[in-house]
């Protein structure tokens, strides 16, 4: 309790500081967060490791309810992953400060957003619990917001993610306060003890509120608009801490929906999972078709939480007739959500140094940056191979983990979920394939060949903070995926937080074992193996190929004998991406605007061709728009109530009396 | 105890009588003295009120409100009417038959959306307070229904008045601090209105309702 006090006055402290002078404002910020956020991790760590909750109450601060704290091992796993996630982007921030965000206002609203990252798991009621995500969500909106006097798309982006995160904070907040008025009593284990007695229909109402609220925050289609725009228009820390720590709290939030109404209904898993498929699908075709390298991440964000709600959803489904697979997708679940946090936020990191070394996010821009920016480069391609679920890095445990579970849940199923259960295997795979095409498209074309633009050509290796920071989490990538046991340990404590562990799933430095459902696999075998015969076909291939001496030169094919001698001969991203665009045509519709412009005296003769293309997002062109355009249209009609009369004014406040007056008779 | 009551019906019904000849007088002049004796009347509550229940912290309100209502607020009002001398609610949104009709609809409506709270006072004091309310709604409808910008003003006042004494008849005494505070809220509103009220006849407006022409 006193700890997480500490952690709380802390970052109250360091929020203050940003009032510093200029001098000395980002070093004493960062500072004083490195500290906060060393002592959250540390009180996560002793939470995980002793397996006992941090709890207390307090009657101040907060009027009628107090504050309760419960730093649970499940609010403990996401507390320990925020404060490794936001280490990185504090230490990133401090090299990025002579680019932006430096002012008083960003400074301090970072400091906040990560101060009530780390307190939002700690939560042990509805009341703190609702505080502190506001305060997440407004920290963050100013973050996003950050570039608004310069850039109009941050200004869009801080427009469609205020109206989506507070849209979904009324869901929360209507769900959670119907479940704490029945307990009468806002603390959690409370709501949790009385939840079982509603009635089913509330329940159900109840599930979905909290499941369409905390999804919005997730970034699951239909709502994930808000996400390629802030994401991309944040500033890189900012960005990593929304991918790698805002968005888990999203899925936080379902778990704990879960642990306060039981497991309920089928069709609960059902809708949910039904989301996790559109949202994976979505994001990941997207990823792969998208040429901006930020828009790019923050689909493929979406699209691996949609496979986290899948493996909630599986969890779910099997927990009547399979507990052991039940258990095992909730680890796998919860095993997932942290990986995604290491390397999506590494990533994230990485594209902001290239940001901030090339000024570009366009890949069709980049290129050739293995050369100039080495470390960067190695870092990002880490991130890559662990999203790409490529073993020996975490990625590939989680995913895994996540089709065991599904594989295994498969025995003693009821027909809905044998169905359910296939489809989400198809999901996996196709999402697997398309998210591998996405990221050998982000490092091939970004940072492989040569550069495409005069800024990609003249940039620099970027300052030492900003190529420790995505190091770090990359490294954590490289030992979370080698050697798991710790951290499965960790995460089976924090699944027993929400219902019992009967995974019988075992890690050791040599890889996973399912004791109860006979699986095995060791990343790092595989890992080797992989090399150990990459080098023995190149080896062959020496081997087999001309006497030594003689001289060896390969050409382009149909390059007619020549080097590739000009950057525009290059794939670009559009390029790589445009057969697979043509496959999901019906998906996608991209819209394409072909202009030939002929010479006068023929038709034969072609002048000038103009080729325009656009990809964006579907759902937002054919759901949203359409209802931002009626609910203009309906705005433009209503101003004929108002036409400037006081009189009408003061009439409608008159016969509102009235009509009260009536009423209350 | 007979005679405090009829006392104390008499100057609240006064303070309503005021809001209905407000609404029934077309000069401007007329108004503002309607208002005056509205002033006096509700001060004249206060302090039988004050009398009644030997609370001496009413009495100084009541001075209070003779003093700010009955003659400051009214004095302010009176030489902005004199800057125009004759100056007339020529042409009403509602015109006055209609106007003191729906006055007696507005009263008897007030009648029977206080009951709760006459029965939760009772006593000769909670029968008087949908005079109150009474006064508040008849002040609401003479913002709405009149033109000129001074008739306005005056309605701000009769809603004022009116929940002003319902507060006398529910709480039997409001305390100093209190009744201070919203007294100088409303003199300083006054004394802003004032200033617009002549600000707006300098620049040739004295209807509401040209200022729509402001409305983008």
């Amino acid at each position: 309790m006193i700890v997480l006090a500490l952690v709380a006055g802390l970052g109250v402290f360091a929020t203050l500081a940003a009032l510093a002078s200029r001098a000395v404002r980002v070093q004493l910020v960062a500072g004083l967060l490195g500290l906060v956020e060393v002592v959250a991790g540390a009180a996560a760590i002793h939470v995980l490791a002793t397996n006992r909750s941090i709890a207390g109450h307090t009657a101040s601060l907060v009027p009628f309810t107090g504050v309760t704290i419960d730093l649970t091992p499940l609010g403990a796993l996401f507390t320990l992953t925020t404060a490794v996630v936001a280490l990185a982007a504090t230490i990133h921030w401090v090299g990025y400060r002579r680019h932006a965000m430096s002012s008083v206002s960003a400074s301090s609203a970072f400091a906040l957003f990560v101060t009530s990252l780390l307190l939002v798991p700690a939560a042990g009621d509805v009341v703190t619990f609702l505080v502190l995500w506001e305060v997440m969500a407004l920290s963050s909106l100013v973050l996003v917001a950050h570039d608004h006097a310069k850039r109009d798309e941050a200004r869009q982006a801080a427009w469609w993610y205020g109206a989506m995160t507070q849209g979904g904070a009324a869901l929360i907040t209507l769900g959670l306060v119907v479940l704490a008025g029945h307990a009468a009593n806002p603390g959690f284990s409370a709501i949790a003890a009385s939840a079982s007695h509603l009635p089913a229909a509330t329940r159900g109402a109840v599930f979905l509120a909290l499941f369409i609220g905390f999804g919005a925050k997730a970034g699951l289609v239909p709502a994930h608009v808000w996400l390629p725009r802030a994401h991309a228009e944040a500033p890189a820390p900012a960005s990593a801490l929304l991918s790698g720590a805002m968005v888990n709290l999203g899925i936080y939030g379902i778990v704990l929906a879960r642990t306060l109404l039981g497991v309920g209904a089928t069709w609960w898993w059902l809708v949910a999972g039904f989301f996790g498929v559109i949202s994976a699908l979505y994001g990941s075709l997207y990823a792969a078709t998208s040429a901006d390298l930020k828009r790019l991440l923050a689909y493929s964000t979406s699209d691996n939480m949609g496979l986290v709600v899948i493996g909630l959803s599986a969890s779910g489904l099997f927990a009547a007739r399979n507990p052991a697979a039940s258990s095992l997708a909730l680890v796998a679940t919860l095993f997932l959500v942290t990986a995604h946090a290491l390397y999506k936020s590494t990533l994230f990191l990485g594209a902001g140094s290239v940001q901030y070394a090339t000024h570009e996010r366009d890949l069709d821009r980049l290129g050739g940056l293995a050369r100039t920016m080495p470390i960067t480069t190695a870092v990002v391609v880490i991130g890559a191979l662990a999203v790409a679920a490529l073993p020996p890095l975490n990625g590939f445990g989680a995913e895994w983990l996540v089709v065991q579970s599904l594989v295994h849940g498969l025995t003693n199923a009821d027909p809905v979920t044998t169905v359910t259960t296939a489809l989400f295997v198809a999901a996996l795979a196709l999402t697997g394939g398309l998210t591998i095409v996405a990221f050998v498209k982000a490092v091939g074309v970004g940072f492989l060949g040569r550069a495409r633009s005069e800024s990609a050509e003249r940039a620099r290796e970027v300052p030492v903070s900003m190529r420790i920071a995505p190091a770090i989490t990359a490294a954590a990538c490289v030992i979370v995926g080698v050697a798991p046991g710790l951290a499965i340990t960790a995460i089976a404590r924090a699944s027993d937080a929400v219902a019992p562990n009967r995974s019988g799933l075992a890690a050791t430095l040599s890889g996973f074992h399912l004791e109860a459902l006979r699986g095995a696999v060791d990343p790092l075998a595989l890992a080797l193996g992989a090399v150990a015969a990459t080098l023995v076909v190149a080896g062959l291939r020496r081997a087999g190929g001309p006497r030594a001496g003689a001289k060896l030169r390969a050409f382009e094919p149909w390059g007619s004998g020549r080097a590739v001698t000009s950057a525009r001969m290059q794939y670009t991203a559009t390029s790589f991406a445009e057969p697979l665009q043509r496959v999901f045509d019906d998906v996608l519709a991209p819209q394409h605007d072909l202009d030939v412009s002929h010479a006068l005296e023929s038709r034969y003769y072609v002048e000038r061709v103009a080729y325009a293309s656009a990809n964006d997002d579907i759902v937002e062109r054919r759901l949203y728009r359409p209802v931002l355009a009626l609910a203009a249209v309906l705005g433009v009609r209503a101003r004929a109530l108002a036409n400037g009369s006081v009189h009408r004014y003061l009439a409608y406040g008159f016969v509102v009396l009235v009509i009260a007056l009536v009423v209350v008779s | 105890m007979t005679t405090f009551a009829n006392a104390l019906g008499s100057a609240a019904v006064l303070v309503t009588v005021g809001a209905v000849v407000v609404l029934w007088r077309h000069r401007l002049r007329s108004i503002v003295a309607a208002l005056a004796v509205q002033g006096v009347a509700l001060a004249a509550t206060a302090a039988l009120l004050g009398v009644h229940e030997h609370d001496r912290g009413l009495l100084v309100v009541a001075g209070l409100v003779l003093l700010v209502k009955a003659a400051v607020i009214p004095g302010l009002l009176a030489r902005v009417v004199a800057a125009t001398p004759g100056a007339r609610e020529s042409d009403p949104l509602v015109n006055v038959p209609a106007s003191l009709v729906v006055a007696g609809l507005l009263t008897l409506g007030a009648f029977v959306a206080a009951r709760p709270i006459v029965a939760l006072v009772g006593g000769p004091t909670g029968k008087l307070v949908p005079l109150g309310l009474a006064t508040v709604l008849i002040g609401f409808f003479t913002m709405v229904a009149r033109r000129r910008a001074m008739s306005q003003v005056v309605g701000l006042l009769l809603v004022d008045n009116g929940i002003a004494l319902v507060a006398f008849l529910v709480t039997s005494g409001v305390p100093v601090i209190v009744e201070l505070g919203s007294t100088l809220d409303v003199l300083f509103g006054v004394v802003v209105l004032r200033v617009l009220l002549a600000r707006l006849s300098a620049l040739g407006f004295s209807d509401l309702d040209q200022l729509r022409s402001l409305h983008d």
